[in-house]
């Protein structure tokens, strides 16, 4: 008899931020709405985790430590397909239309000012990932 | 006897002259020497901070940091921190980064710049207290607790809390977490930071 498969997941996010505690937030309501969350603390982890794993999307922060967010997207942006694809999410702290030019021409598909709010960051997850809101 | 013209035996070999000015040449590899001979010369640091804002290619950018953080200074400090307002991620991370690493040059300007009035500015003045000694940064970032009106500064401060804060934050900690009850983020974060304080975990 075969064993009961899990339920599916929604996708799986790969969340990039240095700050340990703004992961736990978005690890805790992604995976309460159905999600399964990685993490990684920069740009340069964010690359290593992308070749082993597959991820339906990113949310990445822009200020980090060794490689920050929109050299990260630059850099993912850069590689060949299905890497170049995965929709991005930036979530930054700035508010600056500066900000929001500067991630689009790193490749961000949309851009978030932070904080969060649970709803908003579960509807952007879904819509980005293409799941029904 | 043939007429035979030697060097004196301890002339120096010619070297080409390297000016602060070639801090700006058009080559990349005249501004990198530059920065290496830059060193012993007054006000050093100040050429280097005025060359980090233009400078575009990455190993000239990284050498001009790595001597700044080897002058370590008051000096090294005020060239660097004007840099955080660069609309550049990269060049703001960088000088984050560089700022860490000479926590005693940095100490005499790091309330100001918790106080500044940019408030991207104060957010990454948080992240700098973080290589402060815990005692240190604990104090400087609950005064800050107590009156920074924008959440983001407040996420920042209670990051750099949870790794080094100590037990004389609780009070500023359990006052913001009032003040932004209805806030974001904030509530949950301030509570994990209260637990892990208030039990020694």
């Amino acid at each position: 008899m075969p064993e009961a498969a899990e339920p599916a997941a929604l996708g799986r996010v790969l969340v990039v931020d240095d700050a340990s505690l703004v992961r736990l937030y978005y690890r805790d309501i992604l995976q309460r709405a159905g999600f399964v969350v990685d993490e990684a603390l920069n740009g340069i982890e964010a690359l290593e985790m992308l070749l082993r794993n597959p991820y339906d999307l990113l949310i990445v922060d822009v200020n980090m430590p060794k490689m920050d967010g929109l050299s990260f997207l630059a850099a993912l942006r850069g590689r060949e397909a299905p890497l170049r694809a995965i929709p991005a999410l930036v979530a930054s702290t700035e508010a600056g239309s500066v900000d929001r030019a500067a991630a689009r021409a790193a490749g961000a598909n949309f851009y978030l000012v932070k904080p969060l709010a649970e709803d908003v960051l579960i509807a952007h997850v879904k819509v980005l990932s293409g799941r029904p809101l | 006897m043939p007429l035979v013209r030697r060097d004196p035996p301890n002339s120096p070999s010619p070297r080409p002259t390297i000016r602060a000015g070639d801090l700006h040449a058009p080559e990349p590899e005249r501004r990198l020497a530059a920065v290496d001979a830059l060193g012993e010369t007054p006000d050093a640091a100040e050429y280097l901070g005025l060359a980090l804002g233009a400078e575009g290619v990455p190993r000239v950018r990284e050498a001009i940091l790595a001597k700044l953080v080897s002058l370590a200074d008051a000096g090294a400090a005020a060239a660097l921190a004007p840099h955080l307002r660069s609309d550049d991620a990269g060049l703001r991370n960088s000088c984050v980064e560089a700022l860490q690493a000479m926590p005693a040059a940095v100490l005499p300007i790091l309330p100001a710049l918790l106080r500044d009035a940019d408030p991207d500015v104060r957010l990454l003045a948080a992240e700098i207290a973080r290589t402060q000694a815990s005692e240190t940064a604990s104090a400087l970032l609950a005064a800050v607790l107590e009156t920074e009106p924008h959440p983001n500064v407040c996420a920042a401060v209670i990051e750099v809390l949870a790794e080094c804060g100590t037990a004389g934050a609780v009070p500023a900690l359990r006052a913001a977490r009032a003040r932004f009850a209805d806030a974001p983020f904030l509530p949950g974060a301030i509570d994990i930071v209260l637990a892990r304080l208030e039990t020694g975990s």
